[in-house]
């Protein structure tokens, strides 16, 4: 018994620190209107601009046909530092720029195609500003700052119709 | 009046019968896929032949008046829609057309029965659609959602889908008879090939070497539905190849050897060539020291019990992703004055094999793509790499051409890890005795990330997760070319540079032509001699499939499926094709 109330305990702790560890909006039951735009978010992440091909669907990272991505539940920048690199990319990275004109004048990080040479990143699927801002703010309210995924994350990211989540069921 | 409508009505059928549908088709049977040359009107098997040579003798359409081809009818197809990782499926398949029907598939496994028999359209008559598990297997599919093809085999299809089954399907109507679950997307593996029918068995093969899966080569019984056996492409613990794993670990469970193109057939010795993949985790060697057989290799097989006849490995301890999984033609060549009997292969890692396929001796071998960095060249008795050392368990090709736990950074390596040649089959003129390689050419980088163990080795790394230990660079734009090659020496008897590098693969004809797509949506014919281009029409969306050629009613008719994902590597080596929209289609040509 002495366990089974140790583990209780380590159990409430566990969730207290979630809690403590989750962003506040994300507890907070969402409007019509804060669950469309995060819905039209993750369909930019993972159909439109395609994001989880390197970073994967939980925005963790990974290695291999996409380059070696970073994970994004990890990321250490404020939203509008994120949206700037998913506007202009990473430069000497294989992290693509969303703005299309993007290096044709200053932009970005006050340089040039001509400037960046080699350097320069490549173009993602060019998406609108209302776009970029739907994205960082889907991938704040769901993965920044996050510890692993759950089975929950993985069922609200690619629904209920396929299989692709049975391994991470407990 | 009874009489008469029934009359009637029996008079219209036989009308339909006969006039407005093909010929009944007669049963596939082993013996008519060893005489394919005897039905030059149809292409039966997915390379054309056994031997791999994607040759017809059909001369219809020849270098005279290839000008003069035009578009007979097109056919809007599906298949493009996302799933998993990604966007768009892919065409890739390899048209199979017998008797006026065409079978054809899209990258989700949906089988297509076409009438082309009245040549001025193409009805599907039937659509078989899996109901694959889109999310399921397209999250563990490395390089895009792929299905190249269905066999024939008796009055059915067989056919196979990405998540992993096999069907077998009523050729007539399309209604499944049967299917298997044959590899298991639970732990990453996934078929994208199309079925070797040898007899009654249906020879597959599990991609994954990128997810960590341990590849396997398996055989089903096409009168059960069950499997005949299977052979994993990495031997198993106290078989010979497995202390070629010497990492203690038992990292061969996951070692990858992936198969997921169409192996060649012998029938003299009922032996089958299967190329095998890369080994995984692709770009960290230092994680699975020892050659890691029978990655990078080709094994020939009995295709009665699946046993290992021989192996030959091409890229030992393989730092680079050279998988060897496309074709290995058979071709019976003079070799210094002497008959021999040859398995050839233009390797993804840059250079042309010719191996004794009795035995698996080393014959010949040459560079075949303009630029090769990762070693200055083959042992002429062994072939193998001259700066492999056997000495050592970690292999030390040449500096900067791969990438290291040291984190020293990586230079060029050429060719690219994407090859050389990648999956798209090549084809041989008999009668000109010339191998035709369509190639990538140019050079890239690899990055090196030290991978960690699987759960089953006490790491963190779950089933499914991917496995590459790194990852590929762009550093600069990458080409392609047509070259003919003479089979017995790997010598290049004619070469054509081409824009973009080549993902769709080669038709060789009798009319002297060769047929490529590339992947700026235009479809080329070559003459087979000089390789000078004749004739070009552009579909305006990327070729990734192979073109067949057939005839109906007396008349040539050439084949291919037209439409791409437009891949990462495409677009990153051709941002000016970045904006081409994806379609799904089926393209056929005839004489004006």
């Amino acid at each position: 018994m002495r366990t089974g109330n140790l583990a209780l305990a380590a159990a409430i702790l566990a969730a207290l620190f979630a809690a403590a560890t989750m962003p506040a909006h994300a507890q907070a039951s969402l409007s019509p209107e804060e669950a469309r735009a995060l819905e039209y978010g993750k369909e930019i992440y993972k159909v439109k601009a395609n994001c989880q091909f390197c970073h994967k669907w939980d925005a963790s990272g990974d290695t291999g046909y996409g380059g070696i991505a970073l994970s994004l539940r990890k990321t250490a920048l404020t939203p509008e530092q994120f949206a700037e690199v998913v506007k202009c990319g990473r430069p000497g990275t294989g992290m693509p720029y969303h703005d299309q004109y993007a290096y044709t004048d200053k932009r970005c990080y006050g340089v040039t195609r001509a400037e960046l040479g080699k350097d320069a990143p490549l173009l993602g699927e060019s998406l609108q500003p209302r776009e970029i801002d739907a994205v960082v703010k889907y991938l704040f309210a769901k993965a920044v700052g996050r510890g692993p995924a759950t089975y929950e994350d993985c069922v609200d990211f690619w629904g209920q119709d396929t299989r692709q989540c049975e391994p991470m069921k407990k | 009046m009874k009489t008469l409508a029934f009359a009637g009505a029996l008079m219209c059928s036989l009308l339909a019968a006969t006039a407005l549908t093909p010929v009944q088709a007669a049963d596939m049977t082993h013996e008519r896929a060893l005489n394919v040359s005897k039905e030059p009107h149809n292409w039966l098997l997915h390379h054309g032949n056994y031997e791999g040579w994607r040759f017809s003798q059909l001369k219809q359409i020849n270098t005279e008046n290839v000008k003069n081809l035009r578009v007979a009818f097109t056919v809007a197809l599906g298949g493009y829609e996302s799933g998993g990782r990604y966007k768009h499926g892919n065409l890739q398949a390899t048209p199979i057309v017998e008797d006026g029907m065409m079978y054809v598939t899209d990258g989700w496994g949906s089988v297509y029965a076409i009438d082309v028999s009245g040549g001025k359209k193409g009805l599907i008559k039937w659509k078989f659609d899996p109901g694959t598990d889109r999310a399921w297997a397209g999250d563990v599919a490395c390089c895009g959602v792929n299905n190249r093809g269905v066999a024939l085999w008796k009055d059915k299809i067989i056919s196979i889908s990405l998540d992993g089954r096999m069907f077998s399907l009523n050729k007539a109507t399309g209604e499944m008879v049967w299917e298997r679950k044959v590899a298991d997307p639970a732990i990453a593996e996934t078929l994208t090939l199309a079925p070797l029918v040898v007899r009654d068995l249906a020879i597959v093969g599990s991609a994954g070497g990128e997810f960590g899966i341990r590849g396997w080569i398996d055989a089903t019984d096409l009168n059960t539905g069950k499997q005949a056996w299977r052979t994993f492409t990495i031997p198993g613990a106290g078989e010979p190849g497995n202390e070629t794993w010497k990492d203690g670990k038992e990292r061969w469970k996951h070692g990858g050897a992936s198969v997921w193109e169409t192996a060649t057939y012998d029938p003299e010795t009922d032996t089958f060539y299967q190329g095998i993949g890369n080994a995984g985790p692709d770009w960290d060697p230092e994680y699975r020291p020892g050659d890691n057989k029978w990655a990078a290799s080709v094994l020939a097989l009995s295709a009665t019990d699946g046993k290992i006849k021989w192996g030959y490995q091409y890229t030992p301890n393989d730092p680079y992703d050279f998988d060897e999984i496309s074709e290995h033609p058979i071709i019976n060549a003079k070799v210094n004055g002497e008959d021999r009997k040859l398995v050839v292969h233009a390797a993804r890692n840059g250079f042309f094999y010719a191996l004794d396929r009795t035995n698996g001796s080393f014959v010949a071998g040459k560079q075949y793509v303009d630029q090769l960095t990762w070693t200055p060249g083959l042992d002429p008795k062994t072939g193998r790499p001259l700066n492999y050392n056997p000495n050592t368990d970690v292999q030390q090709y040449a500096p900067g051409s791969h990438g290291s736990r040291t984190g020293a950074p990586s230079g060029r390596l050429c060719p690219s890890h994407y090859g050389g040649k990648n999956w798209e089959p090549g084809a041989y003129n008999p009668e000109l005795n010339l191998l035709y390689i369509p190639s990538i050419e140019g050079c890239n980088t690899i990055d090196t990330v030290e991978q960690k163990d699987f759960v089953d080795q006490g790491g963190p790394i779950k089933p499914r997760e991917r496995f590459a230990g790194g990852g590929g660079r762009p550093t600069e734009r990458l080409y392609g070319s047509l070259k003919a090659l003479d089979p017995a020496t790997g010598e290049t008897k004619a070469r054509l540079k081409l824009e973009y590098p080549n993902y769709s693969g080669a038709l060789a004809t009798a009319g002297n032509l060769v047929f490529l797509g590339h992947y700026d949506g235009t479809f080329s014919a070559y003459d087979a001699k000089s390789l000078q281009e004749l004739w070009s029409f552009n579909m305006g969306t990327g070729i990734n499939a192979p073109a067949v050629t057939y005839s109906v009613n007396g008349k040539q008719y050439v084949a291919v499926l037209v439409g791409s994902r437009q891949a990462l590597n495409v677009w990153q080596n051709a941002p000016e094709l970045k904006n081409t929209a994806t379609a799904s289609m089926l393209y056929v040509f005839e004489q004006q």
